[in-house]
């Protein structure tokens, strides 16, 4: 199995990418992870699986990507470093590119203490970077954490996440910096909702020279209503949403907030367009993948590339 | 007087006016087996233990008077015999004892009581507090022997 | 230190019902720095324990001793004169305390009062913070003496995460981002470049390679 990547064709061939994400099931329910893939075939070039989100157990990410693969999408398999050591993990890495699994997101994963397993041990073994890392020794030099050569190295497009939002700012270019050159082939942001301050980030990402050497996808997420608004808002760790986007939710009545929320993630799409160095957008629809395609068709992304 | 066999064990410091000696004794007198009068230094000289002691071996009740906010000539004495006071409350609660056995009486920056008055208080403050439970005939009597 | 707090009263009584003699051990040392088991707080158990005896009319023989360490094996061997009077032996030690004693009398049932927590410091009076975990390979110097597998959630070498916000972990808002600290305390020093270069992956092996770990010296020995 040789194929590559839709998603790192499309960025290399210098086109917008657009990426989406897909939150398995609490369940060992197959279909709820293909009516999803069914919303977002045609729509998008890639779409993430989650990793037990928030530490809420669910139907693995390897399994969700299998299932996708299954429908024609390209998966992006993510895993963090929460739940596994670095024999897991080197393993899972091994496991999906064997299955044809070909782009990995390594990220560190929301603390255990936030989900419906509390009193489970977190593993964090190896960091989110330390993990890129050694995907890219496997796939570049054929070898695991040690050393000791692989059979065969796996394929895989490795992909990172970073918050231009989260504490501390000057910092988060130091930190992107290293997950480059760690071998972060691709990186997806937390939501964008402050344009201003992610175009000051992405200025001095342009200025460290790390747009050349990684493909960075700006993270969108359309708002439901305005009491999702200040949900994010107060209650999640590195977001920013300026008052204007509330106040603008809160003009609306109750049943037009979704259109309003749309709306917001279209022209969030179309600035981000136009910003030097984002290579494309990754729509996060949180339990609302059908609206993904009316989005990605309002910001004129359609129709996408297929694989040749 | 206090109620017959019930003895209240008083801690006050040395800032609290008129508790010379022979202040402490001459109430000793007064009031007899109903009460046992310790001065200490300072209020924050006192530990949980030594109250869990005394309810141990001799007082249905305990109680400490401390100085006003602010005028402890050790600075903060009085707030952390109040906080001791707390966690002494707590303790008794674990093991089923009433938390009323275990009182403060933080004098306030107008109140210029004396330790007769302020005893006079606390007796009537303990008036409803049943014998203890940890105590029995046997060992009360003992104590009472015992004493001048 | 060691520190460790009481365990709930309840939970005490329940473990020395069945035993109608018991010694009350403190320790002088850790356990007395964080007010859990010193001569004061078992001086206060014990007091409590007995008054609780009484008032079920379970009268039981409750007796304190502290020792200054319960962890020194010599130090703990001259109980033996005192100890085989007891049914049992509640130690106010931290776990380290209460197996070295259980060792000493394995005949004696051991019962730990105290719930042992954490290698920490006491910051202030009254406050206790976490801030090693014995990972037998000390990195401090590259940290500005701040450890990030002890301070920070997620043992991140190479933090922060996208959770740290306002100088604070995500996990528990009186937990401070230790990698917040540690950007701080690097670029006060001027050392903040440090911080570009990977860390590699933590050898976990010297804390928990060969299992339960050992420190032999011949030097020290008799």
């Amino acid at each position: 199995m040789k194929e590559t990547s839709q998603l790192k064709r499309i960025l290399e061939k210098g086109e917008f990418a657009v990426t989406a994400e897909c939150g398995p099931p609490k369940g060992s329910d197959p279909d709820a992870v293909i009516r999803k893939a069914a919303l977002l075939k045609g729509k998008v070039d890639a779409v993430n699986v989650t990793d037990n989100q928030t530490a809420i157990v669910r139907l693995s990410s390897l399994a969700g990507c299998i299932l996708l693969k299954n429908e024609g999408l390209d998966p992006v398999l993510q895993m963090v470093v929460r739940d596994r050591n670095r024999i897991a993990l080197q393993s899972d890495v091994l496991g999906a590119s064997a299955l044809g699994i070909r782009n990995v997101l390594c990220l560190s994963g929301d603390h255990h203490s936030f989900g419906n397993q509390p009193q489970a041990a977190g593993v964090f073994d190896l960091d989110s970077i330390q993990f890129i890392q050694v995907v890219k020794t496997m796939r570049d030099k054929g070898m695991i954490l040690g050393g000791e050569p692989l059979s065969k190295a796996p394929n895989l497009f490795i992909g990172a996440v970073e918050n231009p939002f989260a504490d501390p700012f000057p910092f988060r270019v130091v930190r992107l910096s290293k997950k480059v050159a760690a071998g972060a082939d691709f990186i997806q942001t937390q939501c964008i909702f402050n344009l201003d301050r992610f175009e000051k980030w992405m200025t001095l990402v342009r200025e460290k020279g790390l747009t050349e050497k990684t493909f960075i996808l700006g993270g969108v997420t359309p708002l439901k209503s305005v009491g999702m608004a200040r949900y994010m808002k107060t209650r999640v760790a590195g977001m920013d949403i300026p008052d204007e986007i509330i106040k603008r939710l809160e003009r609306i009545p109750k049943d037009q907030q979704r259109g309003e929320g749309i709306r917001i993630c279209v022209e969030t799409i179309l600035r981000l367009k136009e910003i030097q160095g984002v290579s494309g957008v990754h729509i996060m629809a949180i339990e609302w993948e059908e609206a993904v395609g009316e989005i990605v068709e309002r910001a004129g992304l359609l129709p996408r590339s297929t694989a040749n | 007087m206090g109620k017959e066999h019930f003895t209240l064990a008083l801690f006050y410091c040395q800032g609290t006016p008129q508790s010379s000696e022979h202040d402490r004794q001459s109430l000793e007198e007064r009031y007899g087996k109903a009460i046992r009068l310790f001065p200490i230094p300072c209020s924050g000289r006192l530990e949980p233990l030594h109250l869990l002691r005394a309810l141990e071996e001799f007082a249905d009740a305990v109680y400490l008077i401390t100085c006003p906010d602010g005028t402890c000539r050790y600075f903060d004495g009085n707030r952390r015999a109040r906080k001791r006071i707390e966690r002494t409350r707590f303790i008794i609660a674990s093991i089923g004892l009433e938390e009323e056995r275990v009182g403060i009486l933080v004098r306030s920056k107008d109140d210029r009581r004396v330790l007769v008055d302020l005893v006079q208080e606390i007796m009537d403050r303990v008036e409803g507090v049943a014998p203890s439970p940890v105590l029995n005939q046997a060992v009360k009597s003992a104590h009472a022997h015992s004493r001048k | 230190m060691i520190t460790a707090e009481q365990k709930p009263v309840d939970e005490i009584r329940k473990m020395i019902a069945p035993y109608k003699s018991i010694l009350v051990l403190g320790c002088g040392s850790c356990v007395a720095e964080c007010a859990a088991g010193g001569e004061k707080e078992t001086g206060a158990l014990a007091s409590a324990l007995r008054m609780g005896a009484k008032m079920e009319g379970k009268p039981a023989l409750i007796q304190e001793k502290t020792l200054d360490r319960q962890c020194v094996r010599d130090f703990v061997i001259q109980l033996d004169e005192i100890i085989h009077q007891y049914e049992a032996v509640l130690s106010l030690g931290c776990g380290a305390g209460v197996q070295a004693v259980a060792d000493a009398f394995p005949d004696i049932p051991l019962l730990p009062a105290l719930n042992t927590e954490f290698l920490g410091e006491t910051k202030d009076q009254g406050y206790w913070l976490e801030n090693c975990l014995g990972c037998g390979d000390c990195m401090l110097h590259i940290f500005g003496g701040i450890c990030p597998l002890a301070r920070c959630s997620k043992q991140l070498l190479n933090g922060p995460c996208g959770g740290s916000r306002e100088g604070v972990c995500e996990v528990n808002a009186d937990v401070p981002c230790a990698w917040q600290l540690i950007i701080d305390r690097l670029s006060a020093t001027d050392a903040l470049g440090r911080l570009e270069e990977i860390y590699p992956p933590k050898d976990w092996s010297r804390k928990q390679g060969r299992g339960p770990r050992r420190i032999i010296r011949e030097d020290q020995q008799g």
